[in-house]
């Protein structure tokens, strides 16, 4: 249960335990006629008393008599009052035993004396019913509170430490995801927070196959499990693709794609991508809601690589674009990437460090290198604690001379199957189901289980969308495209398009999809036949050629025009109705050495 | 030297209230523990014991204010005082006057009891 | 609505949304939006910000309106294409016949 409600609970039934069933009372007065009558009004008020003479008499009942509420004359022979105070407290450790001090004056002194000795309240003679009662039900919520509390804190302490328990088990699991691959390459110096804390940064680094290293830093909205959540599928795909030979801007649309599916709305990954080039001495940097990143070169010069585009995951897969900055670097140059930890993080007083700090602690540099030490040393004096760098991540990466060998082979994560390379299939499509299923989407999914197609779904639906189309409209249905030609014909195209649609009787499409893979990319072939009659692809590509020579009014025509240009090849058979193309498609070069 | 009355009959019907059947018992327990009191005060006088007077002094004020013997426990608490500053030299004429005092309250106490 | 239409505050220039795939199954909307206007239009805009995808059945479609619009004179542009939008306009060579950006 919550804190509050029990608490509340408590403090209802306080009242109960005063009225009712009556406390324990300890009383220590040697006074006999005092004692006698503390005895009985304590009884009146339905309390269970026990007595005892003297302080040492107090003290030494003190734990079988387990009081609730202590009442103590200050001043007694054989263990003087207050002494026994400090004892009893003592005996009761953590638990509030409260004490009230039977006192006969109000001398300033003695009262602060009992304070002191850890007394709760007084009692002064004469004894009063009606304040004593006051003050016993004052003093004993006053207990039940604190034993509620004390008991609320255990749980929530044990509690605590199993959540930090298993909070400590999945950092270890994400901190083999998330900072990994090649971060101990030589050229590379970073640091990402340390094991207590999930903060959702990751950082991953790898060797390219062709040369070249591809640095990644995001940071996922959030804090703890759920942040941590996003990177597993994110280094698998960064670690896969690369392995695989793809450059930043396709691992960046397929992070995009992913995150955009599993993510909730309303979580995305700020993140940066940076992909340097050693042969050709250039670095592509494409930067998605991180700080400023920065590009330091050896003459001094500081070039900003901000922000231009949204998070990963926010963007539909369609409309997402990967325009990379392009610079020229020369070895020794330096890469700074790093997360908005940086300009955030509070100092004592709350201000924060910000872009302008930044920015003044690399103008003061001598030389890029020392970036990265300046940047960290900076941020822990300015919070003024060396665990201030709990939350930012600061990566550094050196332009390396083209000399140099190259890094050790990194270890990375097991990046999974990846996907189909070597397949065919056969869809066809019947009577019926010619008019009331479109296929396209089906035929695309299976197109799109092969990775290296998937930065291409757009060409491969177009082929497959206008195949279709073709095989539809003029094979099956034996539609003329003449009527195209001018606006009411268009319309009445459609119109009767739909009409023809209702029997599609004894007709077919079929679709036979194949893809092999390549040295470095793969071949997808398209075969599309149809039952209809077929039609005069030669007359059709005359009139195509024709309308090149003129702003001509040709409505028709474009479908094949965008096979032609896409495709790798394309072919018709027989009478027309069985069209076939090749595309083929290439991985990024790996830019092999001569 | 006080104008206090010898008994708070107010006080003590209150207590008779409270104590019920052992009003008489509280009664004839005061009037004992003070006779014992007087005795140990004077014991301690002899002995020039000022600590244990103050405290013999200081518990029987308490059960005098409990008792609503208030001149009674201004006397002692006069002993009290004498006693924490060390100057026993007017202690022993307190001391008797204490005495007469008891004597008065006891024979009240009595009587209230006949109420 | 997969076609959503709209004047300037000039009251001169046409806007129209498509919104989604733009194929075949558009082709009344569309032509509804720049046959139906009322007063005279001078000059078109085709927002494609929200399009995913075009086929060759809307290339046709934007000739029409480019006759419609006075073939040669008119004045129409194509905006906010994505990349496999703007890929398909371009292998049919159509930013020599409109302006696309």
């Amino acid at each position: 249960m919550s804190v509050a409600s029990s608490l509340s609970r408590t403090l209802n039934s306080c009242s109960a335990s005063v009225d009712g069933s009556g406390l324990r009372i300890l009383v220590a007065e040697d006074n006999e006629p005092d004692r006698m009558i503390l005895r009985s009004l304590l009884q009146k008020l339905g309390h269970r008393v026990f007595e005892a003479s003297n302080g040492a008499e107090a003290v030494a009942r003190f734990n079988s008599v387990n009081p609730d509420i202590v009442l103590l004359d200050a001043m007694m022979p054989a263990l003087d009052g207050i002494e026994a105070a400090r004892q009893i407290k003592a005996l009761a450790g953590e638990r509030l035993v409260p004490l009230i001090f039977l006192t006969a004056l109000s001398d300033p002194e003695e009262l602060a004396r009992c304070l002191e000795a850890g007394g709760d309240d007084f009692l002064v003679k004469p004894f009063n019913r009606v304040i004593l009662e006051a003050k016993l039900n004052a003093l004993d919520r006053m207990r039940l509170l604190h034993q509620a509390l004390s008991e609320q804190v255990d749980q929530m302490r044990h509690q605590n430490e199993q959540m930090l328990a298993e909070q400590k088990t999945a950092r270890r699991v994400f901190d083999n995801v998330a900072h990994a691959g090649c971060l101990s390459a030589p050229n590379i110096r970073y640091h990402a927070s340390p094991m207590s804390v999930f903060n959702g940064d990751v950082l991953f680094a790898a060797i390219r196959p062709g040369g070249g290293s591809l640095i990644f830093l995001g940071d996922f909205t959030g804090h703890g499990l759920p942040a941590a959540i996003g990177a597993m599928p994110v280094a698998e795909i960064f670690y896969g693709m690369v392995g695989q030979g793809f450059g930043a801007a396709d691992i960046l649309r397929e992070i995009n794609r992913k995150l955009r599916r599993i993510l909730p709305v309303g979580m995305f990954c700020c993140g940066a991508m940076i992909e340097t080039d050693s042969r050709q001495g250039l670095v592509r940097a494409w930067n998605g809601g991180l700080p400023d990143a920065w590009l330091l070169r050896t003459t001094g010069e500081r070039v900003a690589i901000p922000s231009r585009n949204l998070p990963l995951g926010v963007r539909d897969p369609e409309r997402f674009t990967t325009p990379m900055v392009v610079f020229q670097t020369t070895p020794g140059d330096h890469v700074l990437l790093m997360t908005d930890g940086f300009s955030e993080t509070p100092n004592r007083h709350g201000q924060l460090l910000g872009e302008s700090g930044v920015r003044e602690i690399l103008a003061g540099l001598d030389s890029p290198a020392g970036a990265f030490d300046a940047l960290m040393t900076r941020i822990r004096e300015f919070t003024g604690q060396p665990e201030a760098a709990d939350d930012l991540t600061l990566c550094s990466l050196e332009i390396p001379d083209m000399e140099q060998p190259r890094a050790p082979v990194c270890k990375v994560p097991d990046s999974g199957p990846a996907g189909p390379a070597d397949w065919q299939c056969v869809y066809e499509i019947r009577e019926r189901t010619l008019a009331q299923f479109n296929p396209l989407p089906l035929l695309l999914h299976i197109c799109m289980e092969v990775p290296g197609l998937r930065s291409r779904s757009g060409e491969v639906y177009t082929l497959l969308s206008e195949l279709y189309n073709n095989a539809l409209e003029h094979g099956v249905l034996a539609l003329s495209s003449d009527w195209k030609s001018s606006p009411r014909g268009f319309a009445l195209y459609y119109q009767e398009r739909q009409r023809r649609l209702s029997d599609t009787n004894g007709h077919f499409i079929r679709f036979s999809l194949s893809h092999e893979s390549r040295s470095s990319g793969g071949r997808l072939r398209i075969v599309c036949e149809d039952s209809g009659a077929g039609f005069d692809f030669t007359d059709h590509s005359d009139r195509v050629s024709k309308r090149r020579s003129g702003l001509g009014s040709y409505y028709a025509g474009r479908g094949l025009e965008l096979l032609r240009h896409m495709a790798t090849h394309f072919h018709v058979h027989g009478r027309g109705n069985h069209v076939e193309i090749v595309y083929d498609w290439e991985l990024p070069e790996d830019r092999s050495d001569d | 030297m006080t104008d206090q009355p010898h008994l708070d009959e107010e006080a003590l019907a209150e207590l008779q209230d409270v104590m019920e059947d052992e009003f008489e018992v509280l009664i004839h327990t005061f009037v004992a523990d003070a006779r014992t009191r007087i005795d140990t005060l004077r014991k301690a006088l002899r002995n020039s014991d000022s600590d244990y007077l103050t405290r013999t002094a200081h518990s029987f004020k308490g059960s005098c204010i409990n008792m609503g013997a208030p001149c009674l426990g201004e006397l002692c608490s006069e002993v009290e005082r004498k006693g924490k500053s060390g100057d026993l030299t007017a202690v022993a004429s307190l001391i008797e006057r204490i005495e007469s005092e008891f004597i008065e309250v006891a024979r009240r106490l009595e009587h209230f009891l006949t109420l | 609505m997969p076609i959503e239409t709209h004047r300037t505050d000039d009251g001169e220039t046409l806007v129209i949304r498509v919104e989604g795939r733009f194929d075949f199954s558009t082709h009344q909307a569309f032509r509804d939006a720049y046959e139906q206007t009322d007063g005279p239009v001078t000059r078109y805009v085709v927002d494609l910000s929200d399009t995913t995808y075009l086929d060759s059945s809307a290339l046709g479609m934007l000739l029409l309106l480019r006759d419609h619009a006075g073939g040669d004179s008119a004045r129409i542009s194509i905006e906010n294409c994505n990349s496999d939008v703007r890929r398909i306009l371009s292998i049919s060579n159509f930013e020599q016949l409109f302006s696309i950006g």
